[in-house]
């Protein structure tokens, strides 16, 4: 079976067989043998031959399924879940070989385009709306602050561009996952 | 003392069930109508309603909460921190409906809850105070008048709104040149923000730390100060990392400020658990700045250098025992301890809150590692309340080794489903300033300010391949469950939607 892989804005392809008890894992071209022994639904014990190399490196990897809408991720991707190892959160997508198409394998182009909705991350109040329609904005510039959870949360731009819509007022109440603004 | 009610939710509420265990105590929870199934209703061995999620309808009601210990036959409650924990109208409800408030006394919460009055107190216990105005200064005070009272104040200053907070009313004026311009500034801002122009002068502190000392009063008139704890890393104001003892306090500071601290406390016939919170400055001078009269959140780095259960000894005050511990055994820190706040929160998305399931949790274990949650695998964290789910603390015989074994830990704890703020711990110690204790009350900021662009956690090719192996194995060895296919397959037709909505 062959995977391919989302992590940041790089895809890897990701073939698995099952070999006996082991699976051999072609990673990018290498093949890695892998010893992996389910722990529970969620938690999956791997001692891997990294490249055919002797040390049987031991990764215990952890999965979350990612429910909060939003930017996500970093570079503002979005996963379909998380992997917890080695004391790091990564988030990845993960897609029947082909499935990303052309686009993304050639790196950011994928997360650069089409518009970049900003969303509210969770109910709350809109408290600033601190750019107007037409503003060109920078990446990491706040466009809207939102009040939740007692404190006041500033969204801000993943990328440059220019404001296209602003689909809420200052004072209004939004739910979790509403438009807020729309950059293109 | 047979039955306590917890007039709190959380982290806090749980610490105060274990203490009550610990002491043989019958433990009563309230709770709102989402913490239904959270950790302290779980673990109490009662729990009452007191209402809808919003605090206002629930832990902020006086009267369902006096109500809920009276159905319980509580003869004691705990506010814990935060919500009425600081409320003088709680504690006096709770004397007068015959129940003991383990806290200060009402009339202690209103003298040190008023900035000018604990101002005073200070004063009166002869310790020094940030110099400034006593009183606002008058609206009518022409330009001249301020100047000269900020002569005697002294640059650089800060303007502040009497009804102040949250940074707003304030301005720092660098020179008498900027004075009447930021005056103007401060009062209209103060103005239209709590429909009170009044604002006051005081000196500005360059690179302040903020370090504060624990106290324990009893009944008896015994007050005894603890070793101090540094809490200079915060967030927009916020303390996200606290240590115990700081490195900027020599053993002779360390006297004079508990000295101090104690003697503030003794003034107002201080009783129970307290904090003074106190500024410093790069030549050493400390300034009082607030009291706080409750349990603070970083009590737990006190206790794992001293070896005293905070809120045992916060109990059997309240009952009416003498404090016998050894005033001496308490300034000398037998380790070093650091606390990190584990919040909901996103980190790489500007500290968002990351509320919802927690759908797999591994907390931390092993030699000094302490870890005070109120969170649990399959558990919910409401939107509702601070977004605190836990507070990871670890101690050892150095601060290099209280900060080797938080590496560890922070490493070994998964918060699965939501975003939680420990990639942001995991990169802060890191910093060679912070691993250096080179820091003030700006750190955080200036840190963050220096990092505007890329992840706060940097994943390395290496583990981006470890990830993608991972996750491949995952989908490719998931059991199949109730005969249907794989989870797998329904994958396969979000990918098609996905890509149709590209």
């Amino acid at each position: 079976m062959i995977f391919e892989v989302a992590i940041g804005d790089r895809v890897r392809t990701v073939g698995i067989v099952r070999k006996g008890g082991l699976l051999h894992v072609d990673l990018d071209g290498r093949t890695h043998v892998v010893d992996a022994r389910r722990i529970n639904d969620a938690i999956v014990s791997m001692l891997i031959q990294l490249d055919g190399a002797a040390p049987s490196r031991s990764v215990d990897a952890a999965f979350a399924t990612q429910q909060a809408p939003g930017q996500r991720g970093p570079g503002g991707g979005g996963g379909d879940f998380d992997v917890h190892l080695d004391g790091l959160t990564i988030p990845v997508q993960i897609r029947p070989a082909g499935s990303f198409g052309r686009q993304k394998k050639e790196g950011a182009t994928a997360q650069a385009a089409g518009p970049q909705r900003v969303l509210a991350p969770m109910p709350g109040k809109v408290v600033r709306v601190l750019v107007k329609p037409g503003d060109e904005v920078k990446a990491r510039q706040g466009l809207v602050v939102v009040e939740a959870m007692k404190m006041e949360n500033e969204l801000r731009a993943a990328r440059d561009g220019r404001v296209r819509d602003i689909a809420v007022a200052e004072g209004q109440s939004v739910d979790a996952g509403a438009v807020l603004i729309v950059v293109e | 003392m047979k039955k306590i009610l917890i007039a709190n939710r959380g982290e806090i509420a749980v610490r105060v069930i274990r203490a009550c265990r610990d002491m043989g105590i019958a433990t009563a929870a309230v709770y709102s109508e989402c913490d239904r199934a959270a950790l302290h209703v779980r673990l109490a061995g009662e729990a009452w309603p007191v209402g809808p999620s919003a605090p206002r309808e629930s832990y902020l009601r006086i009267d369902a909460i006096i109500d809920a210990a009276r159905k319980a036959g509580a003869d004691a409650v705990h506010p814990g921190y935060g919500f009425l924990a600081e409320n003088e109208d709680f504690a006096a409800a709770c004397r007068d409906a015959g129940l003991i408030f383990i806290g200060p006394s009402p009339e202690a919460i209103t003298l040190m809850g008023s900035k000018t009055a604990a101002r005073q107190a200070a004063i009166k216990a002869g310790v020094p105070v940030v110099p400034g105005t006593e009183e606002p200064l008058s609206e009518q005070a022409s330009d001249a008048e301020v100047q000269t009272v900020a002569e005697r104040v002294g640059y650089p200053l800060m303007l502040k709104a009497v009804a102040g907070g949250g940074g707003k009313g304030m301005r720092m004026v660098a020179s008498a040149s900027e004075l009447a311009g930021a005056l103007r500034a401060a009062r209209s801002e103060a103005q239209s923000a709590f429909g009170d122009g009044a604002v006051y002068l005081e000196r500005r502190i360059m690179s302040p730390r903020h370090i504060e000392v624990q106290l324990l009063g009893d009944h008896h008139g015994t007050v005894v100060p603890f070793v101090e704890r540094e809490c200079s890393i915060q967030r927009r104001h916020q303390k996200v990392v606290e240590e115990s003892p700081s490195l900027a306090v020599s053993p002779e500071l360390r006297r004079r400020m508990t000295s101090a601290a104690a003697a503030v406390a003794r003034t107002v016939g201080y009783t129970n658990a307290g904090t003074i919170e106190f500024l410093v400055d790069e030549a050493g001078a400390f300034y009082f700045l607030e009291m706080n009269t409750r349990l603070q959140v970083e009590h737990p780095i006190t206790e794992m250098v001293t070896g005293v259960d905070l809120v045992q000894w916060q109990i059997r005050i309240a009952r009416g025992e003498r404090l016998d511990l050894d005033p001496e055994a308490l300034l000398i820190p037998r380790a070093h301890a650091i606390e990190c706040r584990i919040y909901a929160e996103d980190p790489e998305n500007g500290f968002l809150p990351s509320p919802g399931l927690i759908q797999g949790l591994r907390a931390p274990q092993g030699p000094g590692v302490r870890d005070d949650s109120g969170a649990y695998e399959g558990g919910e964290v409401p939107i509702f309340y601070d977004p605190m789910i836990s507070k990871l603390i670890t101690w050892g015989d150095t601060r290099d080794h209280a900060i080797q074994r938080m590496r560890r830990a922070l490493a070994e704890y998964q918060v699965r489903g939501i975003r939680t703020t420990i990639p942001f711990f995991q990169w802060l110690l890191e910093d060679a300033d912070f691993k250096a204790a080179r820091f003030d009350t700006g750190f955080i900021d200036r840190k963050m300010g220096e990092k505007q662009r890329g992840p706060l956690q940097a994943i390395d090719a290496a583990h981006a391949d470890l990830a993608a192996i991972a996750a491949a194995v995952h989908l490719f060895t998931k059991p199949v469950t109730n005969g249907a296919a794989a989870p797998a397959a329904s994958r396969w037709r979000d990918a098609g939607r996905t890509e149709a909505l590209r």
